[in-house]
């Protein structure tokens, strides 16, 4: 029943995430524009590019959207409302997320295109810089929580979020969540004004289609995942529990899709510099005062 | 580790250097075989299988001072000694430059010995052995890839061709898919004005004015101050449309959708604004150039980037941003009487490049305002004048300078150089070893225009 409600929910969820892009690069709030879009791209052909790599070519967009639904699988909507609730959600999460970068190099490489497989490289470069920023922040959520159970996480935050108890490790699992979703201005893998595309340069018709649906899917599981570390997940007065989750995810995924826009697209040797200096010294030091902090005070 | 033939370890197309890794085999019977086989084949490399039948010096690749006169391991660390020839072979291929501790990498060459997989299997030293090396030293496929002639955020019609090692550029070929020569011949004066206006779409007032100038100077003309005037608020007014839709490609390339859209609705708002229109709107654009000024990482993003070094050929916007003070306008003396002062940045970087487009677009918004009136150039009124005329106008992208032949008022003969000749020879040095979005931001900073380059 909570698989197939679960399930469900990303549908308006994904149809939300089209809307709000297509709000912040064409400037004009649609209502039907993704469903048209959609329409669009699955009545178009979907050209195939010469001498591709096609198990990869294929496999991609697909693996992305199962590395999506399988992050999406740990996410408790609500007491109960959770497609499994693993012991060890947590990390199941970053687990399953490990197959992004698996399924954007395929894609990348196997349309057999320099647009593409530059984009998947860079995200390879892109993963070394935020890997370490998603993993750590969650160990300290983790280490609050005393468990690796998503929906043990929400219920330790009920005295307080661990948005103010850790807001050190919430920037950084955002800003980190920001570049596993190459949002901008991480947009590193398909950057528009570098590579015309990058990684989805190459896809065309239902196979875009695809891509596109896996990305709206993983940022939803990542803004899921902010808001069950950081911010209370299903927890607030007067709402049913699942309607603070909704209302929470779609805050969070706008402006996700909409703060990035603003600055310049970051150069990739400065991302890495500043995510590997500044900021796993940061999350050390996150591990740390939530360390310190869970032994003294009580909460 | 165990001991290895000199031929195995070398001749990596025959892969017998597999064979060291498995193990207490005597494996001077395949080096025999080998040279056989190479031998019927022809071209193989005989100066090393003769190594083989007369055993020459062999090495550690991590401790030179271990020299053995046959092959073994090392005493200090167990790693297979190799030839001394060999190792210098394998050495050259590296092509490390100045990296000091390079004659470590020669242990490559006999790959790590593992139960079940041939050495040298995907060994990066053989699979690029014959790639050529970037500056950086490190053999990667090179790949060419075009970014034009439409490539968001740069103008189309620019044929730029990088040649990509990795994601950095190794090598630049840029050419322009738009120009066409000048086909003046014949034409009246008021057809040449038009011809040439329409060769360079992306600054047709300047053109028009530059034709007009060459035209009036040739036949010996010269318009009243208050037309001359006029006609430089116009050529101003194209400088800050030509400024803006420059931002424009630039914010798309830089990820900025709301500047882009911005800076493309303000370009169309001032393309064809009256005096008076500029006035009302020149808040706004000023409001929008301060916040584009303090945009928040741009600073990280295009600081140090496409920085040209000093003694190159440069102008206009590029030029005074590092500084330099050329600009056609100085010696103008209808913009002396608008109290023109030239406005220079300093750095040379596209971010310099960009506060000084930003600053010259106030400059031209006070220049207009001081010159109340605005009206292009043209058509000019010379009869049948014959000579010869030249003249020099600071079009939005540097100073371009036309000449013209007049006989019996039609055009003999034309021949422009305008701004961004010499901006694009200049690319292959630029972005040579750079990362392909800082080198794409080069590329944009300078504002290249295809358009109307001598063919």
């Amino acid at each position: 029943m909570s698989i197939a409600l679960v399930l469900l929910a990303l549908v308006p969820g994904a149809y939300f995430i089209a809307m709000v892009e297509g709000w912040t690069v064409h400037g004009r709030f649609s209502l039907t524009r993704p469903a048209l879009s959609a329409l669009a791209l699955l009545g178009r052909e979907s050209l195939l590019a010469r001498t591709p790599d096609r198990l990869f070519f294929e496999a991609g967009p697909v693996l992305l959207l199962v590395a999506g639904l399988l992050a999406v699988a740990v996410i408790p909507l609500a007491p109960g409302l959770i497609i499994t609730d693993l012991a060890t959600g947590a990390l199941f999460l970053n687990a399953a997320l490990a197959y992004v970068l698996v399924a954007l190099i395929m894609a990348g490489w196997g349309p057999n295109g320099a647009y593409g497989m530059i984009g998947g490289w860079r995200f390879l470069g892109q993963f070394v810089a935020y890997a370490m920023l998603i993993v750590m922040p969650i160990t300290a959520v983790a280490m609050r929580a005393e468990s690796l159970s998503t929906t043990v996480i929400v219920t330790s935050q009920a005295p307080l979020w661990n948005v103010f108890y850790q807001p050190i490790g919430f920037v950084l699992f955002v800003v980190a969540a920001q570049g596993l979703a190459w949002l901008p201005p991480l947009d590193l893998p398909n950057a528009p004004g570098d590579l015309a595309g990058g990684v989805e340069a190459e896809y065309t018709g239902v196979r875009l289609a695809v891509l596109r649906l896996a990305r709206m899917v993983i940022i939803l599981a990542l803004a899921g995942a902010i808001v069950t570390f950081y911010l209370g997940g299903w927890l607030g007065p007067w709402l049913p529990a699942w309607a603070w989750s909704v209302i929470k995810i779609l805050v969070v995924t706008t402006v996700m899709l909409t703060a990035g826009r603003l600055v310049p697209r970051v150069r990739e040797a400065r991302y890495l510099a500043i995510s590997w200096k500044l900021g796993i010294s940061l999350a050390l030091a996150n591990i740390f005062l939530v360390g310190v902090i869970a032994l003294v005070v009580p909460i | 580790m165990f001991l290895v033939p000199v031929d195995a370890e070398k001749d990596s197309g025959h892969d017998h250097g597999g064979h060291g890794g498995h193990g207490g085999h005597d494996h001077s019977g395949h080096a025999k075989h080998d040279h056989a086989k190479s031998a019927a084949h022809g071209g193989h490399d005989h100066t090393s299988h003769a190594a083989a039948d007369a055993p020459a010096q062999y090495t550690c690749p991590m401790h030179p001072e271990v020299v053995s006169d046959k092959p073994g391991s090392c005493p200090k660390c167990g790693m297979f000694l190799v030839p001394v020839d060999a190792k210098a072979e394998d050495h050259s291929g590296h092509d490390m430059g100045g990296h000091a501790g390079g004659a470590g990498h020669a242990g490559h060459s006999g790959g790590e010995a593992i139960e079940g997989i041939e050495a040298n299997f995907m060994s990066m030293v053989d699979l690029t052995r014959d790639m050529p090396a970037s500056a950086d030293g490190l053999k990667m496929e090179w790949i060419e890839v075009p970014f034009g002639p439409f490539f968001p955020g740069l103008p189309g019609g620019l044929g730029l061709t990088l040649t990509l090692d990795g994601d950095a550029v190794a090598e630049t070929r840029v050419q322009s898919l738009v120009s066409g020569p000048i086909a003046a011949a014949g034409m009246t004066p008021a057809e040449f004005v038009d011809h040439f206006a329409d060769l360079s779409p992306l600054s047709p007032v300047s053109m028009r004015l530059l034709a007009c100038l060459a035209l009036e100077h040739a036949a010996d003309f010269a318009p009243d101050a208050a037309t001359a005037t006029a006609r430089a608020a116009a050529v101003e007014r194209e400088r800050i449309a030509s400024h803006l839709g420059w931002l424009a490609g630039f914010a798309a390339q830089t990820g900025m959708v709301w500047m882009e859209r911005r800076a493309a609705a303000m370009q169309l708002s001032f393309q064809a604004a009256s005096p008076e229109q500029i006035a009302t709107r020149s808040a706004s654009l000023r409001a929008f150039l301060h916040r584009v000024r303090n945009t928040p990482l741009l600073r990280a993003k295009l600081s140090g980037n496409g920085r040209i070094a000093e003694g190159k050929p440069v102008a206009g916007p590029v030029a005074r941003a590092q500084g330099i003070a050329a600009d056609a306008r100085v010696d103008d003396t209808v913009y002396a009487a608008l109290g023109f002062q030239i406005v220079t940045g300093t750095g040379g970087d596209a971010l310099a490049r960009l506060h000084q487009r930003c600053d010259e677009i106030v400059q031209s918004l006070d220049l207009i305002a001081r010159a109340k009136a605005l009206s292009v150039a043209g058509p000019v009124e010379i009869g049948t004048a014959s000579g010869q005329g030249e003249a020099l106008v600071e079009t939005p992208r540097g100073a371009a300078r036309l000449t013209v032949e007049l006989r019996d008022g039609r055009l003999v003969v034309a021949t422009c150089l305008p701004p961004s000749v010499a901006h694009m020879d200049l690319l292959p040095e630029l972005l040579a070893s750079h990362e392909i979005a800082d080198a794409l931001v080069s590329v944009g900073s300078l504002d290249l225009s295809p358009w109307g380059l001598p063919v």
